[in-house]
């Protein structure tokens, strides 16, 4: 077991006194809790090789200055899942002073598995009960003095989304941390048999292992540790390979988990769970008290009928159909306003400036270039993902998405996906960079992998613009439809070949579904944000260089230097002349500005041709249609290039791109080859 | 008149028939850590009593094949049933006091009733109901058969998850092991052997599930639900999993 620490956690953990992690299952309201005791500073932090992150945040409390780490939602603490041992670690390794457990007060007996496992790690805990308001309206009561009586650990009811008792929750527990010394976790103890096999394997486990040793292991206890290796969690049994003390210990817990599976019919690692599911269930059981549910309000009859079928898919195409209007008209008006702003006070100004301070020639020509490109992210690309990411954040927090994860599972399997692959895909029609960055939501890498792809073929607004502007207005509406309709198809198709030639098999969904709830708006505005920045700093520094490259290229005259080699490629495969060929290449940089470009370059090379002209003086509409073909299915631009690469690595992500490119040159020139037999 | 070696065996072969696999001798010897030529013995011995059948009847048979003798398939006649239950409610009981009253814990409970199964007399096993308030279930769960012999709870049909209707109910029998990695992770959830589900919805043209356990709705891909079995329930419902009662908590 490699130890890999994290950097920024060892910085928060230098700054603050105190280092609080924050821990529950997913949708328990955790991220709106986090956003409400932390302030804008977030940082966050990646296990290297994982795609799961740890949110970080310094914060005041009573003038102390304390760090709390968000823990990845989960379920349980096993080896099983990326966010699971991303959860182990950073209460592991990061050694809190206090794991604050957020359990749901509608769902106390699921909630509390995870909370008795952190007692069996044997760190100190407190639990915050959230929503509890919903639960009392659902008709559930819940005796929080009895619960923190009988698990042992301060309990503190709170409704995060007004912030009610989160200021009672931050104080107990900084009181606990303070005190440490008070308080003593004791776990719980298993049903006698298998209780007596766990102390059995952890006196062994503490005569033959040293202290040293115990430290590579994150140094759990004794019996935290027998209880995982009866578990044969994957990770400690590894780990325990590595060293000579371990085969012994093996060995023995090999034998005693033989023992319990003999004696109660399954494997150890299931008693143990079935077990602590059960002290879970008569917990809540002795805590809670259920009035009979009056009627189901609003949000669970609207739930319900956005997951049947016959319901649910009117309502998922009408949500689609409104998500895109209000990208193509919020955004539309968002990006006049940036446009109008850009021009005005920014980058008129900024270009003047830089013509009055260089002169003019090729360097300031290129770096107007480059502002330029800042330009284009400001007013292409930003108002349409502003608006996006407000509405995924939504639906996401409100709970939508997983009813339509839940509809679309089946279609999304064909393609080797599953149904939380939607939204990334449909986002791409936004832009691809964010797309991508959602693909994260995936659990395995063949699913990623088959995203990425399936998003990169997904024209995104700049394409669309490219497509519109180009086929639809010289070629006609139907030719432009139609290339729609082909990048359709292309996209299904590619879906389809790769779930059959990729090894393995798409993983199978399991996803917990609940009912409507209502999104916090500071929440929803943070995560809007949090993506937002990826994407300020990630694609348009990789837009902007790209944009000055294309400058100097251009005005250098260098870039008419390529024609020569790119003329079997260009005339010859694609029948398209040799200055569509230079702009197809450079369109890479920034693919919006295929159809500018192309003019841009044809009005230096082919005499008679101006900026103003029309593509029709030097181009065919057949040729306009496979230029625009072309440009819409190869690797959409250096931005997207730039995360996928972030995202996969370099050889899958050069992987992806080469074979788009291979695609858009295979179906250009099948378009040729059509338009010539035509 | 049954010795206790005898009686042991028609528990063992009691527990077996309740298992899907074939019940034969090779298993019965595996079970019982004994060599197949005591197992074919003493299996000679019941026959001749009348307690079991064996050697053509019951599961394994008909399949074509010749199967050696430590093959063929062994089942109880009702005879054999009948004594079976008589023990195995006798077994159950005594754990029942060995627990409740004396407060022995559940490995020597079992240990121990194993003794005093072979020679409680019936009037003692009719007190003994009596005083515990005729409990119907052992410590670790287990129905106890009535004085008749009847068992109240015999779970029927047992059939994968995605066979199970809309707004049908079941019990989780027990999830597939090809992939502990995902028997796990749905262990962690809560979804596990003897536990009640029911399905709320199927996706049409084989699409997902949305099932509930307890308090918590759970969307399960086909993939996924075709590796969990169910199994109905038939009459009374048990008395809950086995961890109701005793919160064994500090």
């Amino acid at each position: 077991m490699k130890q890999e620490r994290l950097e920024q956690l060892e910085k928060i953990r230098r700054k603050a006194e105190y280092v609080f992690a924050l821990a529950g299952n997913p949708n328990v309201g955790k991220s709106t809790i986090f956003n409400r005791i932390t302030g804008m500073g977030v940082m966050t932090a990646n296990y290297p090789g994982m795609t799961v992150e740890l949110n970080l945040a310094l914060t005041e409390l009573d003038g102390r200055k304390i760090g709390i780490v968000d823990l990845p939602g989960t379920y349980a603490l096993g080896a099983v899942s990326e966010d699971q041992m991303v959860a182990r670690r950073g209460v592991l390794q990061g050694k809190p002073d206090l794991v604050i457990v957020i359990l749901d007060a509608n769902n106390l007996a699921r909630n509390l598995y995870l909370l008795l496992q952190f007692l069996d790690l044997g760190c100190p805990v407190i639990a915050d009960l959230n929503l509890v308001d919903e639960a009392e309206k659902a008709g559930i009561h819940t005796d929080v003095r009895l619960l923190s009586e009988i698990l042992g650990v301060p309990v503190v009811p709170t409704v995060g989304v007004r912030g009610d008792g989160l200021g009672e929750l931050m104080h107990q527990a900084l009181k606990m941390a303070e005190g440490k010394e008070e308080y003593h976790i004791l776990p719980f103890s298993y049903a006698m048999d298998i209780e007596s096999r766990i102390r059995r394997l952890a006196r062994q486990i503490q005569r033959s292992l040293s202290e040293p040793l115990y430290e590579t292991l994150y140094n759990p206890s004794p019996r935290a540790l027998a209880i995982l290796l009866l578990e044969e969690d994957r990770e400690f049994v590894d780990a325990l390979r590595e060293i000579p003390e371990g085969k012994g210990l093996l060995e023995l817990s090999g034998r005693i988990a033989a023992e319990i599976e003999k004696e109660h019919g399954g494997k150890a690692a299931l008693i143990i769970a079935r077990e602590r599911h059960g002290i879970a269930g008569s917990i809540a059981a002795n805590v809670q008290e259920r009035r009979a549910h009056d009627r189901p309000h609003l949000g669970e009859r609207l739930w319900e009928y956005t997951t049947s079928f016959k319901t649910g898919i009117p309502i998922l195409l009408v949500v689609m159909g409104l998500v895109l209007l209000a990208l193509f008209w919020g955004g539309g008006a968002l990006a006049d306003l940036f446009s109008r702003f850009w021009d005005g006070y920014v980058g008129g100004p900024l270009g003047r400036g830089i013509e009055a301070a260089f002169g003019v020639n090729t360097f300031s020509q290129s770096l107007k270039w480059a502002v330029d490109g800042l330009g284009a992210v400001l007013q292409i690309a930003l108002p349409y993902l502003l608006i996006f990411y407000i509405i995924l954040a939504f639906l996401e927090d409100s709970g939508y998405l997983n009813s339509v994860a839940f509809l679309t599972d089946r279609f999304m399997h064909r393609l080797g996906l599953h149904g939380r692959a939607v939204i990334p895909l449909i986002s791409a029609v936004g832009c691809n960079v964010p797309a991508v960055m959602g693909t994260r939501v995936l659990s395995t890498r063949r699913e990623r992998i088959i995203a990425c792809v399936l998003i990169v073929l997904v024209p995104c607004s700049a394409r669309i613009a490219v497509i519109m502007g180009g086929v639809a207005r010289y070629v006609g509406v139907g030719p432009a439809l139609l290339l729609l309709g082909m990048i359709f198809v292309v996209v299904i198709a590619a879906g389809l070949l790769l779930n059959k030639i990729m090894p393995g098999e798409s993983a199978g969904l399991v996803m917990e579904m609940f009912p409507f709830r209502r999104p916090s708006l500071v929440t929803v505005l943070k995560k809007t944000w949090q993506r937002l920045k990826d994407f300020l700093y990630i694609a348009a520094p990789l837009i902007v260089v790209g944009s000055f490259i294309l400058g100097l290229l251009y005005e250098s005259g260098w870039i008419f230097k390529m024609t020569t080699p790119l003329k079997p490629f260009t005339e010859w495969w694609l029948g398209v002349p040799a200055v569509a060929g230079l702009a197809l290449i450079f369109a890479f940089l920034r693919k919006e500005l295929a159809l500018a470009l192309l003019l841009v370059l044809a009005a230096q090379a082919i005499p008679g041709v101006t900026e103003s002209s029309s593509l029709l003086e030097f181009m065919s509409r057949g040729q306009i249609f496979t230029f625009a073909l072309v440009c819409a299915v190869y690797i959409p631009c250096v931005a997207t290039l730039g995360v996928i690469w972030r995202e996969l690595g370099a050889r899958d992500s050069l992987a992806i791109a080469a074979s788009t490119v291979v695609l858009a040159l295979l179906l250009g020139g099948a378009a040729h080859l059509v338009l010539i037999i035509i | 008149m049954l010795t206790e070696k005898m009686e042991e065996y028609l528990e063992a072969l009691f527990k077996l028939s309740r298992e899907e696999e074939a019940l034969n001798p090779a298993r019965l010897s595996e079970h019982l850590g004994v060599t197949p030529p005591t197992v074919l013995d003493m299996l000679h011995r019941l026959e001749a009593d009348g307690f079991v059948r064996y050697g053509g009847t019951g599961k394994g048979r008909g399949k074509g094949k010749v199967y050696g003798r430590a093959r063929k398939a062994i089942s109880l006649t009702p005879k054999g049933e009948r004594a079976a239950t008589a023990l195995v409610r006798r077994h159950r009981l005594s754990e029942r006091f060995l627990t409740d009253v004396l407060g022995l814990d559940w490995e020597s409970a079992h240990r121990e009733a194993c003794k005093l199964e072979h020679v409680l007399s019936p009037e003692v096993e009719e007190k003994l109901a009596e005083v515990l308030g005729n409990p119907e279930t052992c410590p670790h769960g287990y129905p106890i058969p009535d004085e008749k012999g009847h068992i109240k709870e015999e779970e029927e049909e047992i059939k994968p998850l995605c066979d199970l209707c809309t707004n049908e109910k079941g019990r989780i029998a027990r999830v597939e092991e090809e992939e502990p990695q995902l028997l796990q992770y749905l262990a962690s959830l809560g979804l596990l052997p003897d536990v009640d589900i029911e399905v709320k919805e199927v996706a049409p043209f084989g699409g997902p599930l949305l099932v509930k356990i307890g308090d918590t709705q759970y969307a399960l891909g086909r993939e996924v639900a075709s590796k969990i079995w169910t199994k109905k329930r038939r009459g009374r419902v048990r008395r809950g999993p086995r961890w109701t009662g005793d919160a064994r908590v500090r």
